[in-house]
């Protein structure tokens, strides 16, 4: 062990006259020192154990250091003995545990009165660390409007993969212009309604109406929000608001995968079978030898090529290269299409 | 009878004249011959006058039919209506016809004339030929709008179409034509007047319009326009799919007494009848006795009926008397149960009308220009925090027990449009403050209750609730409410004999059709409106 270097030097602190004590916020223990101190207009920060040490330790008859051991003991020796006896210190923290009380309980009164959810914060308002500890607005509800011929199979895939991590509740609509949704939209449906939605989870309410429009689009709040349209993007929005590990804004391949998106993106608007081939001929490229599309992990940018395939039925097993087809094997796996 | 003299007269008159004007007739004949020849088509245009003027050769074939008082049956009169005319069948055919004279129109040798049969319009063409004569041609370009005629003629199929008529690739050529029932020469309304589109937009077209207290005062011709004629014919499908929804779900329908010694909800807004020595009210809804229906265990029940409201209010949406819509249901354990039935029904009723009623939808369309109405299936359930929390979103504010107020209730209507894109959707848990008091409380949020409204185009149509089925609870609720509990005594005595748990709703009839079809006032889906300034016709 070594000496520890003296923090501060010995010297005799002068307080200025022109100071005064500060007034205690804590307005029980005020109001004690009150009574103690009813006969003086001013009380004097001496009657207050709390504002004794403080004192003490300034005070410029002691002449101690804080740093020194023993005189540290010794002081503390003294502040025990000053401030009469541990019961006082205990009463003390009895009276703080009793507000702590009674604050939380008129919360829960306001909260009650407001009609709020009882069980306090909603999960999607925590605090992420990952955008700096900012707090996350509570998600709205999303709406996202598909064609019956163009399902977005993604949704399907997240929720998938997201099973342990995040809840997507979807609940499908049929909209007036749409009065039959064929097979594969039915299909899609149920397995939809398959996947078990954990309460415990952060969520997201989206409300998937089959409806007869042009692009998959998606409506948050019409107020505040323009519609995002075209599946990647929607993919995009929910690998931004989703689990954290799924987030891929921060990853230093977030251009490769932004890359692979937009390929499905255009994938998905190839009419010749030549400019699909074309297509796939790229995303073979951009794999690799990679495990997945953006390194050793499944990011969203797997989820957005995965669910894109599965909704060309014109791209069969034949026009994946042997890569593309393990692949999709191992994704599969996970997304469970 | 008039027109019997009147055929006698002209032809006492053209007999006269024929021997002077022969030698000109014929001049000109020659050269009109070949426009003729293009016209006539059938007829064989040059001889047909020569003979024609002087003798009346379509005598018998056109004039009054006289009072039809059953004296002959025409059993070989085979009549078509208007809508199938332009079946390959009756191609070149002769068929016979009865409609309304719905424009006339007469120049010189030939007459147009539109036949109306309800919402379909044909063309019909006479023209002075050997078997029709100047003279009938004549009496039937005098015969007055609106006025119902029988027609033999033949199905003609012609090369343009007629834009004016909603049988546009045929016409018809008249052969015989009597008149059944004359109209006034003069009427209050035009039917193409009333009949006419609403484009705003457009200012270049005619903008003549028929008032709404005029259409109302001659309610008989302003129901005759296209518009009407499908409003009412949809109304009706409203109703009927109501019923057929609800008797397939097995619900019973009930009839429920509309003189009532008390009034029902509240002692406001009632009309008190007198009763022999006393007085008696009219009832302002079944309630009280669909509930009743419910403790005498008939489980599902609806009623199709006059519902009467004092409310001296003359807005757009209210009526003094109205048809009800009103159903009530016992369910299990929670009263989402009837929540869903109710919308459920709803989107059958949507549904049926989008399938079947299309041509009428259309037809309305034609006329006032609207959106068509679009909902969900399943029908959207919101609650009515979420829905004070997209209104505030939207920068509105309001209190979480407050009542949706009439702009609110309508901007909320639009935001879940832009959101949602449905007409219809359900606000669910009302604050309990805003209810009446037999409403059950939430039993997880005293604040709310387990009521519901239902909005189509964002006005309200239906507001219903879970009702307290506990006579001690409804007691106690009432005394909170500040009402005098001796006047609801036997309501709340009917609830002594054991209750099952319910809840229902009620519906305006003309509510509803007029939201469906987005028309700006219930005068017009009301055939014969009662309002606190009209008790006629």
């Amino acid at each position: 062990m070594y000496e520890l270097k003296t923090l501060l030097p010995e010297y005799d602190i002068q307080l200025p006259t022109c100071m005064y004590p500060m007034k205690v916020l804590n307005n029980s223990v005020a109001s004690e020192v009150i009574k103690a101190d009813a006969c003086s207009g001013f009380y004097n920060g001496n009657g207050n154990p709390l504002a004794t040490s403080a004192v003490n330790c300034l005070g410029p008859k002691k002449n101690v250091c804080a740093l020194d051991l023993d005189n540290l003991s010794a002081q503390i020796q003294n502040l025990l003995k000053s401030s009469n006896d541990v019961d006082s210190v205990c009463a003390r923290q009895e009276k703080v545990l009793k507000q702590l009380q009674d604050l939380k309980q008129q919360m829960a009164n306001i909260r009650a009165s407001l009609g709020l959810c009882q069980k306090g914060p909603q999960h999607t308002g925590q605090t992420s660390l990952r955008n700096g500890g900012l707090r996350e607005e509570p998600l709205h509800d999303i709406v996202i409007n598909g064609h019956p011929n163009f399902v977005p199979y993604a949704l399907l895939a997240l929720k998938n993969a997201w099973k342990n991590l995040f809840t997507i509740d979807v609940r499908t609509f049929k909209h007036s212009t749409m009065p039959d949704i064929g097979k594969d939209a039915s299909e899609f449906e149920k397995k939809l309604s398959q996947v078990k939605i954990d309460p415990s989870k952060p969520k997201v309410k989206v409300s998937l109406i089959w409806k007869n429009c042009e692009h998959t689009e998606m409506i948050s709040s019409p107020t505040m929000y323009v519609p995002i349209y075209g599946e990647v993007n929607i993919i995009r929005y929910l690998g931004r608001v989703g689990p954290e590990e799924y987030r891929y804004e921060d990853l230093p391949n977030c251009n490769e995968i932004d890359a692979v998106l937009d390929i499905c993106y255009q994938l998905l608007r190839c009419n010749t079978t030549k400019s699909r081939a074309s297509m796939l001929r790229a995303l073979n490229l951009r794999l690799g030898k990679q495990k997945y599309f953006g390194g050793d992990k499944i990011t969203i940018a797997d989820v957005g090529v995965h669910s894109s395939l599965k909704r060309l039925p014109a791209i069969t097993s034949k026009d994946l290269t042997p890569t593309l087809t393990e692949w999709q094997k191992r994704v599969q796996l996970v997304t469970q299409l | 009878m008039v027109a019997d003299k009147e055929n006698v007269a002209t032809g006492a008159v053209e007999g006269e004249t024929t021997s002077k004007k022969a030698a000109k007739k014929q001049a000109k004949e020659a050269l009109k011959a070949a426009k003729k020849a293009e016209i006539k088509a059938a007829n064989s245009a040059n001889n047909a006058e020569e003979g024609g003027d002087s003798v009346d050769v379509s005598a018998g074939r056109y004039g009054s039919a006289g009072l039809i008082q059953s004296k002959e049956k025409f059993e070989d009169r085979k009549f078509v209506s208007v809508s199938e005319l332009s079946q390959p069948a009756y191609r070149d055919q002769l068929v016979w016809v009865r409609g309304r004279v719905h424009t006339s129109r007469s120049k010189g040798k030939q007459c147009f004339l539109v036949l109306r049969q309800q919402s379909s319009t044909v063309q019909c063409i006479l023209a002075v030929g050997d078997r029709i004569s100047k003279q009938m041609v004549k009496f039937s370009g005098n015969v007055s709008r609106e006025s119902i005629i029988d027609v033999q003629a033949k199905v003609v199929s012609v090369p343009n179409k007629i834009e004016s008529c909603t049988e546009q690739t045929i016409e018809l050529c008249i052969e015989q034509l009597f008149v059944v029932s004359q109209a006034k020469p003069q009427l209050p309304l035009q039917i193409e007047d009333a009949s006419r589109a609403e484009n705003p937009d457009d200012a270049d077209s005619l903008n003549i319009r028929v008032n709404q207290d005029t259409r109302l005062d001659n309610r008989v011709l302003d129901l005759r326009t296209p518009a009407n004629q499908a409003i009412f014919r949809l109304e009706a499908g409203v109703c009927r799919l109501f019923r057929d929804i609800l008797t397939a779900k097995g619900f019973t329908e009930i009839h429920t007494p509309k003189i009532i010694s008390a009034a029902s909800e509240g002692g406001a807004n009632v009309f008190t009848v007198s009763y022999f020595k006393d007085s008696a009210y009219l009832a302002q809804s079944p309630q009280l006795y669909k509930q009743m229906a419910i403790a005498a265990d008939f489980d599902k029940v609806y009623t199709v009926g006059a519902v009467f409201r004092a409310e001296d209010s003359n807005t757009h949406r209210h009526l003094t008397e109205f048809v009800g819509l009103d159903l009530e249901m016992a369910f299990k354990y929670h009263y989402h149960e009837v929540l869903h039935t109710i919308a459920d029904t709803f989107t059958g009723i949507f549904k049926g009308l989008r399938d079947t009623y299309s041509t009428e939808i259309a037809a309305v369309n034609q006329q006032f220009k609207v959106e068509p109405f679009k909902f969900l299936e399943p029908p959207l359930i919101l609650e009515f925090a979420e829905g004070v929390q997209m209104l505030r979103e939207a920068g509105v504010e309001t209190g979480d027990e407050e009542d949706l107020s009439t702009p609110n209730e309508k901007l909320l209507g639009r935001l879940v449009k832009a959101k949602y894109d449905t007409d219809f959707y359900v606000l669910d848990k009302f604050p309990l403050a805003i209810r009446p008091f037999y409403t059950m409380p939430d039993p997880n949020n005293p604040m709310y209750s387990n009521s519901y409204d239902m909005f189509m185009r964002g006005e309200e149509i239906l507001s219903g609730a879970q009702r307290i089925h506990d006579p001690d609870f409804l007691l106690e609720r009432a005394k909170h409410h500040a009402i005098d509990t001796s006047k609801i005594a036997a309501y709340i005595e009917s609830f002594r004999f054991g209750c099952p748990p319910h809840a229902g709703g009620g519906i305006g009839m003309e509510r509803v059709v007029m939201l469906y079809l987005g028309l700006d006032n219930i005068r017009k889906t009301s055939m014969f409106p009662r309002d606190p300034k009209r008790l006629t016709p």
